[in-house]
């Protein structure tokens, strides 16, 4: 195949107190379709990241071409030739797709009176259109179009640039229908003719085998294998195993006793939201701690706003305490005793510039004011003082705004705003993204103490975070749950449930 | 509620307005020594009830971070309306409710329009404000309203006395006290002020933020009633042009109290209108024509929000190598990029 387009080797990059990427080696031959695997914090998104521009390795190289590039910038990426198409590519929905493809690239001058020339971009528009022939029409507004359309005009938008060499897609079929991702395939065929390689991030691991020429696998934040799928077809490696690594056992706190389980406080039945989830039921008892699988896309996050009432179930019936109750906003869901730490602590959960005083008690203003109208400062502070204390708030201050703590820290802020709700089932929303080891194992503990009294239901699209901490769980696989056939998911199992929708291997 | 620290530094901004408010004092006092009269102290406590007034309900609607730009056309309609009621007879008490009522309807047309369907706040409160600028027309044409003021006892409000101060003062600080207390010791106040530092997870709180936007601008219609109406008490005439002059007291109270003291408060609104009041007062007393004196006042306020502002400051850090050149920059390098 020749020299390789792309050579990363010794890639380092550390956040704080995690190594998010160990001497990362990785190759990339001209016009292969090359697959990234990975389960999430596996540091797949790291290196993509560093390779478009936007992070900055620690250490080691990386040669495009053969020389040597180091980016300080996306832009510095694009002109080395490494054009990335995002998770959900920012379009201006009002605008052409023709138009979208040369957003501020419309004429040669630079000056900001030079005049757009229709015809000389239409030109344009048609050489592209000539090499790639997509069946769409680019004079339509973007945001009239499928979503394989949207994808389309991300990618020309991103090869329209001259020299592409290097194509990332981050997870693109990850919104996309069956026969849609077979479109998208028929364009990544046409790119990979022309010569332009692609590194391709998925979690669908049948679709490696549909269109990939290799892969690399990441784990731990290093790349552990890198094959054929030639060669991987010959050996029957398993991807899956590839995948998975040790599981992470030391900083998830004890399972509980199942003796000990309580009665069921929630119930959910053929519970349905357009575009989210279809029939999904489960029961969460008291006593333990329910979690659910679900990959980006597979209504996870749905579901958990849904119930609590964010956006209401179209179908369906949520039993409390065995009362069918109908929770249309999250007033009525935090009224009938469901708390939700949400997925996006920054947008959802906190009021940043404020401090914990004004956080904390957001959610039960009721309380505050001890059932009158103005508040108890005294007792107010008092009682978060304790709720602070008790999730070990770092560093301990109740006056500084929560934009100033760490991820980890705001999350204690939303859970202590939750401890101070008094809910009696709790719904975690991705609980630790963004969370280092220390607060995560400090937040599974305190999700084991709450399960003594509540119903604590964890979301995540982190297998080792379900299983670990979870005493039972449950898959989301589009939008459908997935229950084990042996009555207990083992963590292959449920991985391979959220990955693939089956019970087992 | 605050730690020594935060203690300090609260009270470092407060220290740090009342020696503002001397020095401006002492500045017009020397300039123009009749400023601190008594007269003309009393002067800048009647407009100051008036324009802190507006300020008071503009303070709700900055809170929830929203604009409300139909204070002067609402203050208008209802001045107009409160004079027509006046000269048909109807007793003070229930011309005032009338006035109330009639500002809490525009305000909750305003705020529904904004909050329930989404309207963008200063297109729909310009609307709402040329509309009433408009039907403050309907009364008599255009022609000022007079009839019955002097027996009606409304001048009292702005005549009377109470201990040594007006009644309007009085009115003003009563009604500040109670709006201190609901926006920074009740509920309702945390509800207000976490709407607008992050609807949507106020939203998640089980807060009702489009209610509380929609009662942030009834309130602001509200008080902007109270501030016409003293300012008809003042004048004893209703014209249509009463309460153009309201505004751009009120964003300036607002922000510049806010620029000071870190943040919108009912304390911060107040230390701003007397700030804004004193500065307008004062160019007036010195002979300035009014034309320039909200010119001058809008540029004082953009330079007080600029040198207090966290955010600004660091612009005003660059501004300074525009002095001192010599620091490492290079405007060129810009051109020669493009």
């Amino acid at each position: 195949m020749g020299a390789p387009v792309l050579i990363a080797s010794d890639v380092c990059k550390r956040f704080g107190p995690v190594q998010a990427l160990r001497n990362v080696d990785f190759r990339l031959e001209p016009g292969e379709v090359h697959a990234l695997l990975g389960i999430n914090g596996a540091g797949k998104s790291t290196f993509i990241k560093i390779l478009s521009g936007a992070l900055q390795k620690d250490s080691g190289t990386i040669r495009i071409g053969g020389e040597d590039v180091h980016f300080r910038a996306p832009e510095d990426a694009i002109r080395a030739g490494i054009a990335t198409v995002q998770q959900h590519p920012e379009l201006v929905p009002d605008m052409s797709g023709l138009d979208n493809i040369f957003l501020g690239r419309e004429t040669a001058s630079r000056s900001l009176m030079g005049r757009i020339d229709r015809e000389a971009l239409e030109a344009r528009a048609d050489a592209l259109l000539a090499r790639f022939a997509v069946p769409i029409d680019l004079s339509q507004e973007v945001g009239q179009m499928s979503a394989v359309e949207r994808e389309a005009v991300a990618i020309l938008q991103a090869i329209a640039v001259d020299g592409i060499r290097v194509l990332i897609l981050d997870e693109p079929t990850s919104t996309l229908t069956d026969v849609e991702r077979e479109d998208l395939f028929a364009l990544m065929n046409q790119l990979r003719a022309q010569g332009i390689a692609i590194i391709y991030i998925t979690h669908q691991l049948e679709e490696v085998f549909a269109i990939a020429d290799s892969f690399s696998v990441f784990r731990g934040g290093a790349c552990v294998a890198r094959m054929s799928v030639d060669e991987a077809r010959s050996s029957g490696v398993s991807l899956a195993d590839l995948m998975l690594g040790e599981a992470v056992g030391d900083i998830f706190p004890k399972k509980a006793d199942p003796d000990a389980r309580g009665d069921v406080f929630l119930e959910v039945r053929d519970l349905s939201l357009t575009h989210g989830f279809e029939n999904v039921s489960f029961t969460a008892h008291r006593g333990e701690i329910l979690g659910l699988f679900g990959l980006v896309g597979s209504g996870c996050d749905e579901l958990a706003k849904s119930i609590f009432g964010v956006d209401p179930p179209d179908q369906g019936e949520i039993l409390i305490h065995g009362r069918p109750v109908s929770l249309r906003k999250p007033r009525e869901a935090l009224d009938a005793g469901i708390f939700l730490v949400p997925g996006d602590r920054r947008t959802e959960g906190l009021a940043l510039s404020r401090h914990s005083l004004f956080n904390v008690p957001m959610a039960n203003l009721r309380r505050a004011a001890g059932g009158r109208w103005g508040l108890k400062s005294r007792q107010l502070r008092s009682d978060i003082q304790r709720l602070t204390d008790q999730v070990a708030l770092h560093p301990p201050h109740l006056n500084t705004p929560a934009s100033g703590f760490s991820g980890g820290n705001q999350q204690k802020i939303v859970l202590a705003k939750g401890l101070y709700s008094e809910a009696d089932i709790y719904i975690f929303v991705e609980p630790t993204v963004g969370v280092d080891i220390g607060a995560r194992a400090k937040i599974y503990g305190l999700m084991r103490d709450l399960s003594e009294r509540a119903a604590v239901i964890v979301v995540s699209s982190d297998c080792d975070e379900v299983h670990g901490v979870a005493d039972r769980t449950i898959a989301l696989h589009k939008g459908r749950h997935v229950e084990p056939e042996s009555g207990v998911f083992s963590r292959d199992d449920l991985l391979m449930a959220g990955i693939m929708g089956k019970g087992s291997l | 509620m605050r730690t020594w620290k935060d203690r300090m530094r609260h009270s470092t901004r407060g220290l740090g307005f009342v020696a503002l408010v001397l020095i401006v004092a002492a500045i017009f006092g020397a300039l123009e020594p009749r400023f601190l009269s008594y007269v003309s102290l009393n002067g800048i406590a009647r407009h100051m009830a008036a324009n802190g007034l507006a300020a008071l309900g503009l303070t709700f609607v900055v809170i929830v971070r929203k604009f409300d730009l139909s204070i002067a056309g609402v203050a208008a309609f209802c001045a107009m309306s409160m004079g027509a009621l006046i000269a048909a007879g109807w007793p003070l008490w229930s011309v005032i409710l009338a006035g109330l009522a009639l500002g809490a309807v525009i305000g909750g047309i305003s705020g529904i329009a904004i909050s329930r369907f989404g309207l963008p706040d200063i297109v729909t409160t310009i609307a709402v404000g040329s509309i009433g600028t408009g039907l403050a027309f309907i009364y008599t044409g255009g022609r000022s309203i007079f009839q019955n003021f002097f027996t009606s006892g409304i001048t009292d409000l702005n005549d009377a006395k109470l201990m040594g101060l007006g009644v309007s003062m009085w009115l003003l600080v009563a009604i500040y006290a109670l709006a201190w207390f609901v926006l920074s010791r009740t509920r309702t106040g945390l509800a207000f002020y976490a709407t607008g530092e992050n609807p949507m997870a106020a939203h998640f709180s089980g807060i009702a933020t489009r209610r509380f936007v929609a009662l942030a601008y009834v309130l602001c219609a509200m008080c902007t009633v109270l501030a016409v109406l003293l300012i008809l008490a003042e004048s004893g005439t209703a014209e249509t042009n009463k309460g153009a002059n309201l505004m751009m007291p009120a964003y300036a109270g607002v922000f510049l109290g806010a620029a000071i003291m870190g943040g919108t408060s009912v304390i911060a609104s107040f230390g701003g209108i007397l700030l804004i009041t004193m500065l307008l007062d004062g160019f007036a007393l010195m002979g300035l024509p009014y034309y320039y004196s909200d010119g001058v006042v809008s540029l004082i306020l953009l330079i007080g929000v600029l040198a207090f502002s966290d955010g600004a400051r660091g612009t005003l850090e660059a501004l300074r190598f525009l002095f001192w050149p010599q620091k490492p920059t290079k405007p060129t390098a810009k051109g020669s990029d493009a």
